[in-house]
């Protein structure tokens, strides 16, 4: 009996009698659809289909969930969801009295960052920057600052701080203090580097510092406290942890 | 005396506590504050320092600016 060259369906032969025509069409017919059917094992919306481990043979993958990605596992494809990344708002925290501190941060991100919106106090004051509330000469930085029509840059090693600038003194809807500090691979205990930058109105005149940082704690970032010599009247300091 | 007051935002339970300094934090901001003000003074005797050097140059900031480009 004769097959096709692919999937060996059997056609008559040349010699094969008229009358056993009908008989061969229906063999073959079957053989087709069996065949058909073994490629498409499709039966829902959104099915996709890929080749199995026998020959002619697919394997059906019923669509994933909105959000989903195609990709392997275990040598096939399969639906899988992204890990979370991007950021995630840990907390929203107003300032308040001549400290405020940020505490018990969880080490479940790979770093922070923290964005400080509408801060002004009593007076333009200077402003401190502390983690874990270490006081040991662990706070390395280098800045950058503008102040009005003058500025400069220092390098300080080994203090007891990082320096953050100066609180705003003027309450004006567009005169207020914003920054922003990011703090990377916070968790590490060899060192943790951090930046930050931010424009505050001091006594009407702008001041602005893009500073450079490194923190040589013993141990993972949990605590944040900003401080200062003036009373912080308002502004909130949104905490997130980023993937 | 009255301490100032500090506040501590706890992001594990969102617990807000408004409280005094304790005497240790009171002593550390006192220290602070003093090395604050020990800067401020440092850079405002610069600021008096390079005035006088400009005046006796007969230039103003600005023009000092322009020169160094």
């Amino acid at each position: 009996m004769a097959t096709t060259t692919n999937y060996g369906w059997t056609t008559p032969d040349d010699t094969a009698l008229v009358k056993d025509g009908a008989a061969a069409i229906r063999t073959l017919g079957s053989s087709v659809d069996t065949t058909t059917k073994a490629l498409n094992p499709s039966t829902t919306l959104g099915d996709i289909e890929y080749r199995s481990s026998t020959a002619n043979t697919n394997t059906r993958l019923g669509i994933g969930t909105t959000g989903q990605v195609l990709s392997v596992s275990g040598g096939v494809p399969a639906w899988s969801t992204l890990a979370a990344g991007g950021m995630t708002l840990i907390s929203t925290t107003a300032f308040s009295g001549t400290s405020t501190t940020i505490s018990s941060i969880p080490g479940t991100y790979k770093h922070l960052k923290l964005v400080i919106v509408g801060v002004y106090g009593t007076s333009g004051a200077d402003e401190l920057l502390r983690f874990n509330s270490d006081t040991g000469s662990n706070y390395t930085y280098s800045r950058y600052y503008v102040s009005g029509g003058s500025g400069g840059f220092d390098f300080n090693r080994q203090l007891t701080y990082f320096d953050f600038g100066s609180v705003a003194s003027q309450t004006g809807a567009k005169e207020k203090g914003f920054k922003e500090v990011d703090i990377y691979r916070y968790t590490d205990t060899g060192g943790v580097f951090m930046s930050f930058h931010g424009l505050a109105n001091i006594s009407n005149t702008a001041v602005g510092s893009h500073t450079h940082g490194i923190y040589y704690g013993a141990a993972a970032v949990s605590e944040i406290t900003f401080s200062s010599a003036a009373t912080y009247s308002a502004g909130n300091a949104y905490l997130y942890g980023v993937n | 005396m009255t301490k100032p007051i500090i506040r501590i935002h706890n992001t594990e339970t969102d617990e807000i506590i408004d409280r005094e300094m304790t005497a240790a934090e009171f002593n550390q901001y006192k220290l602070d504050v003093k090395e604050a003000e020990a800067k401020q003074a440092e850079a405002e005797a610069k600021a008096i320092s390079k005035s006088a050097i400009l005046d006796r140059l007969g230039l103003t900031a600005d023009e000092l600016k322009t020169i160094l480009g």
